[in-house]
């Protein structure tokens, strides 16, 4: 990123064209890679392990063992949760990946939601343990 | 049939790749267009540009995720989040986990209440990033709130 600002994701500087584009979570990652891969188990006779990169197998077990959601539509329900927030698409994957408890872990593990007066004040923070509360939810019933 | 070809081809040289820019190329997910070929003179070559969608896994510094502990010694540790390694000094470790030698290495609070070891699932925070031509190195920290230890794998489940 030479010449640029220096990147910093707490203060959401990601580069242009990540805050722009389309930002996944870790179960969603999960679900499509999943899906590539038994297309791919279809496709071919052999074992599909021998057919993608190391980088996709690789990626396919961090998402695997670290998605909060297993189920499609838990996760199609916390994107739509999250996304009534006003978060950018940086802060709604780090929320929905890591699942803070409480508002006061929110703010330390995602430091840009402090920004823009988006959750200002004790209105702010009753907005964020909403936020955890549905996520809670959501979790429960998957 | 000739899309296809293309397609492939393009899955075989782009998948897997890495870039400072992008980051890991993880799973190519849709063809947009196909542009017109160009015959490269003098050979039997012909270039085609192809616009895609992808999925893509790039670590930002300050940014918080949870790894995959590989290897533990009295430096510190080394972490894998999928394709990304990552390492944490000794020195953003907290200072109350001491390095334990032995069969396990781990660093342990004085209490014993918290361990980190190979297998252990720590939550980090990336301080800094290298990139070079096949692979993202990161440096990070569990020196701060909320970071450390998720689940001990010695620990009954």
């Amino acid at each position: 990123m030479s010449g640029e600002e220096e990147e910093n994701a707490a203060e959401l500087k990601i580069g242009e064209e990540f805050l722009k584009a389309k930002c996944l979570m870790n179960c969603e990652v999960a679900i499509i890679l999943e899906h590539k891969y038994e297309q791919i188990q279809h496709m071919s006779d052999g074992d599909p392990a021998s057919q993608v990169s190391q980088v996709f197998e690789k990626s396919l077990q961090y998402v695997k063992r670290f998605s909060r959601y297993k189920n499609p539509d838990a996760v199609r329900q916390v994107r739509e949760t999250l996304s009534r927030y006003g978060l950018a698409e940086f802060e709604l994957c780090t929320l929905g990946n890591l699942c803070p408890d409480t508002s006061g872990e929110a703010f330390a593990l995602v430091p840009s939601l402090r920004s823009g007066g988006r959750f200002e004040g004790d209105a702010g923070n009753d907005k964020i343990e909403k936020m955890l509360n549905d996520l809670s939810l959501i979790k429960k019933f998957e | 049939m000739f899309f296809h070809i293309l397609v492939s081809k393009l899955i075989k040289d782009v998948e897997g790749t890495c870039s400072g820019r992008h980051g890991f190329v993880v799973a190519i997910t849709g063809v947009e267009d196909i542009g017109k070929g160009l015959i490269r003179e003098g050979t039997g070559y012909v270039t085609f540009p192809v616009k895609y969608q992808c999925v893509v896994f790039r670590p930002f510094k300050g940014e918080i995720l949870e790894a995959v502990v590989t290897m533990v010694n009295k430096m510190g540790f080394f972490a894998e989040a999928g394709p990304v390694q990552i390492f944490v000094s000794n020195h953003l470790i907290p200072d109350d986990m001491e390095f334990q030698s032995g069969d396990v290495p781990n660093y342990t609070t004085s209490d014993g209440s918290v361990k980190i070891q190979k297998d252990s699932e720590v939550r980090l925070k990336i301080i800094g990033t290298r990139v070079d031509a096949t692979e993202i190195f990161c440096i990070g920290t569990i020196k701060d709130d909320f970071l450390g230890v998720i689940n001990d794998p010695g620990a009954a489940v």
